[in-house]
């Protein structure tokens, strides 16, 4: 599923990263890689962005970037 | 480099031309660079590291120049330490991180490290690790600095430093740079690796580009060499200290308000609190003037020292106390972290305009002065938000507006000063508003093509702001400046002042030698460079209600707008008494009639035109020449000049004609 249907506090696994490869190359690098464990841990005003905690850090994502991670 | 992969947003040779400083001093000491991914705390380091004051930051990215400094004597031989932006993805996409990957890579022409010092976080092994391998395959000598030891109880983890040096094969030294635990060490492994010339293999060298079989490896690495003990993560997210901070400031009924409550705060301390320094520092310059008016023998020269350049450095020097503020404000918001928080807040909202989360820093820097604010948008990754915040920086009703708002205000509303304040309140949201939709359309209209964009911001750990950092920065920052806004305010001031006392067949003040020149010589002036200007302009000047000494106003405002408050003064005959200016210069604007007739040319009509001329016009040229520099070319600092200048006259003569037409003088 996408990372936008993910439930607050609950971890799920990266499945997939999709996205144009720039966007998708930047992504990695930042350390959400296929695999990986994450949690949606913030929910901020407007439901955009959202905060995940990936790797030890929490990183703000736009839900169209968000939109381009699987998890489960 | 991954140049297929790279997004082409800035090409190497403008990031290079818009952020290479210039390095002619401390070439004879071997050139050190601290890198690191941004938050590694390598900034403290450098503060640790040098003694000296450098920039600290917990806003990802905010390293907007490179701070250099030579290491501390009792750490050995002197060393010069260049501390590089903070890099978050190789593929570089920020002109920021372009240029540390060109100095890592040794690619950049005037900074050539001999070794590199590389700023790890402690509790966020893997990532940090990924950049310093990146640094390894370079072969150059170097050591890892292991930072926010101090944060890893509260992560649940524990780090064996020994056992990392083993598995990484690179020197690891446990430091803080906040309190200088560590540096003696780290400086005592970086000599020796200087020393020991041969090039070490190291695993970090070997590790893939590709970044998912390189954490796969890191993660591998950490775990069988049991260099890291617990990596639980999810413990840091849920019950931290930082997460209950960020459960109240980004609620989603709390979130905004609390928000606005900081900017309120920001902008009072930044108008309030600073104007008793303001005042103290403007009666400083003038008492100066006097007194170098009353001790030189008068003539051109000393009456140029006075007003030309005294004058000038007095309109630099007057926003000082707002420059601090703002400054210590801003630095103490990113080091607490808050500081992305709020960009987190606003990303939508200004996504939406085609700007970005980041935008909002440079916004509100713009609302103090434009200079600080077109540098501050150096955080911004990709290039189109950049220039965007950029083009619609000028909108921002900069601080150098405020006293030419409250001079024509005075004028438009006599003895009313709340409908003056509640105007001034209008022109600030106005300005804010007026932005956005010069954003907005921009983005839609013309730039049309979407191009790649990305949020992707990492949000620090809330740790307390430490006193003494913050006041450094802050000084460095300011000082910074005052060099780049005062040098060419006090070139333009002091032309400005040679055009309006000399001029073809005018009465040179030179020959008033002997005799007590006045402090306002306005006869000469009718006669100037600066005048003949105005009159040739005046065609130009008609739609918009004025005459031509309005216009010479207009035109020497471009140097700072709160001059044309000071032109003013001298172009309608003001006697400079100890407080009264304003009110004078307010009562002879009254009266001011267009010459051989009796028509006021202060009307109505004719304030609210110029109000509107100074609310679109470009500020002053200081910022067409960061512009500039910030851009790499002069096609968008002259297109900026010209169509807000443009706009400004336009809108301003259209509000005058409209007015006229609907009977209002």
């Amino acid at each position: 599923m996408s990372l936008l249907d993910a439930l607050q506090n609950e971890c799920y696994q990266v499945e997939d990263v999709a996205g144009p490869a720039d966007e998708r190359r930047r992504l990695l690098d930042l350390g959400v890689t296929p695999g990986e464990q994450l949690a949606v841990v913030q929910s901020v005003p407007f439901g955009d962005p959202l905060v995940v905690m990936i790797r030890g850090m929490r990183l703000a994502l736009r839900k169209r970037e968000a939109s381009w991670i699987s998890v489960r | 480099m991954h140049s297929s992969e790279a997004a082409p947003t800035v090409s190497t040779t403008e990031a290079e031309q818009v952020l290479t400083p210039s390095f002619e001093s401390h070439s004879q000491l071997p050139t050190i660079c601290l890198t690191g991914a941004p938050n590694a705390g390598k900034t403290a380091l450098m503060n640790a590291l040098t003694g000296g004051s450098f920039h600290t930051a917990n806003y990802p990215g905010v390293t907007v120049t490179l701070s250099r400094g030579k290491s501390k004597s009792e750490f050995g031989s002197q060393l010069l330490l260049v501390d590089l932006p903070g890099v978050h993805s190789t593929s570089a996409v920020s002109p920021e991180e372009e240029l540390s990957c060109s100095v890592i890579e040794g690619r950049h022409d005037s900074v050539q490290p001999e070794a590199l010092i590389v700023a790890v976080d402690a509790t966020q092994l893997e990532r940090h690790l990924r950049f310093a391998s990146f640094v390894a395959r370079q072969h150059k000598p170097m050591v890892i600095a292991l930072t926010m030891m101090d944060l890893l109880p509260r992560a649940q983890q524990s780090v064996n430093v020994r056992k990392l040096e083993n598995a990484v094969g690179v020197p690891v030294v446990p430091v803080d740079g906040r309190t200088g635990w560590g540096a003696a060490d780290l400086m005592r492994a970086l000599h020796l690796e200087l020393k020991d010339a041969a090039p070490r293999h190291t695993s970090l060298a070997v590790l893939p580009d590709e970044p998912v079989s390189a954490y796969k490896t890191i993660r591998e690495l950490l775990s069988a060499s049991g260099a890291l003990k617990n990596n639980n993560q999810f413990l840091l997210a849920r019950d931290s200290f930082t997460a209950r901070i960020d459960r109240v400031v980004l609620d989603r009924y709390f979130g905004f308000p609390i928000f606005f409550a900081i900017l309120v705060g920001l902008f009072s301390s930044i108008f309030w609190v600073a104007r008793p320094f303001m005042d103290l520092i403007s009666w400083l310059f003038s008492q100066t003037g006097h007194l170098l008016l009353a001790v030189l023998p008068a003539g051109a020269f000393s009456r140029f020292l006075a007003e030309g350049v005294v004058g000038g450095v007095g309109a630099v020097a007057v926003f000082f106390p707002q420059i601090i503020i703002l400054f210590f404000l801003m630095t103490l918001l990113e080091d607490s972290g808050y500081l992305s928080r709020g960009a987190a807040l606003v990303d939508r909202p200004l996504a939406y305009l085609g700007l970005h989360g980041r935008s909002f820093v440079p916004m509100l820097s713009g609302f103090a002065c434009a200079i600080p604010a077109v540098l501050a948008a150096r955080t911004i990754p990709s290039k189109r938000e950049r220039l965007l915040t950029i083009w619609i920086l000028p909108l921002m009703s900069c601080s150098a507006r405020l006293p030419v708002y409250a001079l024509l205000l005075g004028a438009l509303l006599p003895g009313a000063a709340w409908k003056a304040g509640i105007a001034l309140g209008v022109i600030y949201v106005s300005s804010l508003l007026i932005g956005a939709l010069v954003a907005g359309l921009i983005s839609r209209l013309i730039l049309r093509k979407r191009t790649a964009s990305l949020l992707a911001m990492e949000m620090p750990v809330y740790r307390k702001p430490l006193v003494k950092p913050t006041l450094r920065i802050t000084w460095t920052r300011s000082s910074a400046y005052l060099k780049r806004a005062g040098t060419p305010i006090i070139v333009i001031s002091s032309c400005l002042w040679l055009l309006s006392n000399f001029g073809l067949g005018s009465r040179q003040p030179a020959s008033t030698e002997g005799t007590r020149a006045p402090l306002v010589a306005a006869s000469d002036l009718d006669h100037s460079f600066a005048a003949g200007l105005g009159q040739t302009l005046e065609p130009v000047l008609h739609p918009m209600g004025v005459d031509w000494r309005v216009g010479v106003g207009l035109i020497s405002a471009f140097a700072a707008r709160e001059v044309f408050v000071s032109t003013m003064a001298i172009v309608f005959h003001v006697s400079e008494s100890a407080d009264g200016q304003q009110s004078g210069l307010l009562d002879n604007m009254r009266t001011a009639t267009f010459s051989g007739t009796s028509k006021r040319i202060f009307t109505t009509s004719s304030i609210i035109g110029l109000i509107v001329f100074f609310f679109f016009s470009l500020q002053c040229l200081s910022t067409v020449s960061v512009v500039r520099s910030e851009t790499g070319s002069w096609k968008m600092a002259g297109l900026q000049l010209l169509f807000y200048t443009g706009l400004g006259y336009i809108l301003s003569s259209g509000v005058v004609t409209g007015l006229r037409f609907l009977g209002v003088a």
